[in-house]
């Protein structure tokens, strides 16, 4: 659960945010559209901490909640390969370098072939899917997902959106900042950035039931982990 | 606890090993050794104290590029951002930073160093080994400020001089102790007990490990 | 207007006028000195200009504290106010200091721990105000002063205290310059202190007030800028 009270944000003079209050309960997904350069990212990194606030506050209810952040930059090691990126990922988040889990993850993405290679060399599609593998491996407790599908394909998207629902499953809080219709039909919550505040309305998950059976299947695999 | 101070000094150091970074850096040290052996005129020798000054020069360069190429490894694909999200404190980002320039500085003085010895016409006298107590200790404080201003690097391209403007002259305390130090290593005659060098720049270098890491969180931040 | 307004002008005619004082004690009340003659004069007025450019550097450190204990636009306006006007007086200093030392001792330089000091700290502020370059968000720029200012003058003991020992490995051939001072010289040396004390401070709001003003005039173009951007999206 992360509650934002009465948050203000401005860069210079320029004023992105004015006196926002909400709050993202865990458990949940909360879709997060606006129009371009109305300050999505911005509300991401302030939660994530990477921006201070103008004002206001920003509380957790849990201190030591894992973050995993997922943007556009990839956030890996072009001359490092996948495994090692990953590998220095874990050990960086305090977890102690798991070489199964890895390879496991890795597998998961389809990078399996390419675990030995320069990330350097990858493609736009296949660095953004060894960035989620990156961002499942630390099993956090909030996502920041800042447009991640960008560059994925068909395949990789119901692999995320699947990733989603077991994080929500996980009892992760997931912010996601989208413009799939497909966002539309997961989201628990739909947030609007407008006006320099956030409008934020409930949704019905229209794939819940579907979802039912997945997310029990989702359990058992972490289980497996 | 540390942890992520040994991950990422562990991978600096084979992103370092890796790429031509280090390489350059040791080279254009390499370079000054050479291009100050032709101010001698043929047949007489470099005193200890300039060959001293020399040998810090080089190193100085170095840790220079050393720094910047550092933090340049978080900002290629924005790496940084997801280093401040970790659950460690900024705190060890900076001791990583610090202790992987450290090595690569060591690593290349080992190289500078019968550099100096071949090139200005050196010998080692017996006070080596207040020589090596010296490295080590103005290696820390050469490491201390590149890692608190090579920090100021983030999110900039081309800022090497900016870096070096603010970093040798706050430098320059230690180096004029490394520098007799090392004067008296290479067999010049001490007027002044090096032991008093020793303890200034174990004092400096605690003023600025203390100082880089209280501000170093500061420095090193998510913005832009 | 208001006092806050013409308190700078005052302030530097003040200490205009002193100096312009000061000046005349210096060369009508203070005796001239028995072995350097009239070049010792100079004195007068390296010191006040070194004493000043230190408390300067100080201010730039104490500003520095503050803003990271709490941040606020004023500080880094005052910060970066007192470390130009300690770089002008760091360089006169330099200049007159060399001056002195050509006739005293017969060269332009010598590495003498006060004159070494002073030089270093003309680089580090120098590299100091060169941050305002860096292509940075202004909150961060603030921020990067501000560790920078503190780290600045946690050095300048560190310089003096290498400086002095380096010296002594080195023969000391010169004699240290402020030996006995008749009290009269200390008196006009005190005057001069606190004339050019008015004076700077007098600089120092001025520049305070001109950064302010240049701050304003930053934020009334952005806001503009800002409001024709929403217009068009509109």
């Amino acid at each position: 659960m992360i509650t934002l009270k009465h948050v203000s944000k401005s860069f210079a003079s320029r004023l992105l945010f004015r006196d926002v209050t909400a709050s993202f309960a865990s458990g949940a997904v909360h879709l997060i559209l606006g129009r371009n350069g109305s300050g999505k990212s911005t509300l991401l990194r302030l939660i994530g901490g990477l921006s201070r606030v103008t004002s206001g506050s920003i509380v957790f209810a849990r201190e030591d909640a894992r973050i995993g952040y997922l943007g556009h930059a990839t956030f890996l090691y072009p001359n490092l390969t996948a495994y090692e990126n990953l590998a220095f990922w874990q050990k960086a988040y305090g977890q102690s370098a798991q070489e199964q889990a890895i390879l496991k993850m890795l597998a998961h993405v389809g990078l399996t072939p390419f675990a030995h290679s320069r990330v350097g060399v990858f493609s736009r599609g296949m660095a953004q899917r060894l960035s989620l593998a990156r961002v499942l491996l630390l099993r956090p407790d909030i996502y920041l997902l800042d447009e991640p599908e960008t560059g994925l394909d068909k395949t990789s998207r119901v692999l995320l959106q699947d990733e989603i629902l077991k994080a929500r499953a996980d009892n992760a809080c997931i912010l996601w900042v989208s413009h799939l219709a497909e966002g539309q039909s997961l989201a628990d919550s739909i947030c609007t950035v407008q006006k320099k505040t956030l409008v934020c309305r409930q949704a019905q998950p229209q794939v819940q039931i579907e979802t039912g059976g997945r997310t029990k299947d989702a359990q058992k695999g972490d289980e497996q982990c | 606890m540390l942890k992520l101070a040994l991950a990422l000094a562990r991978k600096d150091l084979s992103l370092a090993l890796r790429g031509a970074g280090l390489v350059q850096s040791i080279l254009l040290g390499l370079l000054l050794v050479f291009m100050f052996s032709l101010s001698q005129k043929t047949g007489s020798l470099a005193s200890g104290q300039m060959a001293a000054a020399i040998f810090w020069l080089s190193s100085l360069f170095c840790q220079t590029l050393v720094f910047n190429m550092l933090f340049a490894f978080e900002e290629t694909q924005g790496a940084r951002t997801c280093l401040l999200l970790s659950p460690a404190p900024v705190t060890d980002i900076f001791l990583g930073k610090a202790l992987a320039g450290f090595v690569l500085i060591f690593l290349a003085q080992i190289l500078f160093f019968p550099a100096i010895i071949v090139f200005l016409g050196q010998t080692v006298s017996q006070s080596w080994p207040m020589g090596l107590l010296m490295l080590f200790l103005a290696d820390t404080g050469l490491a201390c400020l590149g890692a608190l201003l090579g920090a100021l690097s983030q999110g900039q391209t081309a800022r090497e001089s900016l870096l070096s403007l603010l970093v040798f002259p706050l430098l320059a305390p230690l180096l004029l102790a490394a520098i007799s130090v090392f004067a008296a290593v290479f067999g010049e005659q001490a007027g002044e007990d090096p032991t008093s060098w020793i303890g200034f720049s174990a004092a400096f270098d605690a003023i600025f490990l203390a100082i880089a890491l209280m501000l170093f969180r500061f420095v090193y931040t998510g913005e832009d | 207007m208001s006092l806050k307004q013409i308190l700078p002008a005052l302030l530097a005619l003040a200490g205009g006028l002193l100096l312009a004082a000061g000046w005349w004690l210096i060369f009508m009340y203070a005796p001239t000195e028995a072995i350097m003659g009239a070049i010792q004069k100079i004195f007068y007025i390296h010191l006040p200009l070194s004493w000043w450019a230190l408390f300067s550097f100080f201010l730039v450190f104490l500003c520095s504290v503050a803003y990271l204990v709490r941040p606020g636009e004023h500080l880094d306006r005052i910060a970066r106010s007192c470390a130009e006007i300690g770089v002008l007086l760091t360089t006169l200093t330099l200049v007159t200091g060399m001056l002195w030392g050509r006739k005293a001792w017969g060269v332009w330089w010598t590495w003498d721990p006060r004159l070494t000091t002073a030089l270093i700290m003309w680089f580090i502020y120098t590299a100091y105000l060169l941050l305002g370059g860096l292509n940075l968000s202004e909150q961060r720029r603030r921020m990067v002063r501000a560790v920078v200012g503190i780290v600045a003058f946690a050095d300048v003991p560190l310089v003096f205290l290498s400086a002095r020992l380096w010296r002594s490995i080195h023969p000391a051939v010169f004699a240290n310059e402020s030996g006995g001072l008749e009290p009269e010289m200390k008196l006009v040396a005190l005057f001069s202190v606190l004339a050019m004390g008015f004076f700077w401070l007098g600089l120092v709001l001025v520049r305070c007030q001109q950064l302010k003003s240049q701050d304003r005039i930053e934020d009334l173009l952005s806001t503009e800028q800002n409001r024709e951007e929403q217009t068009e999206q509109l």
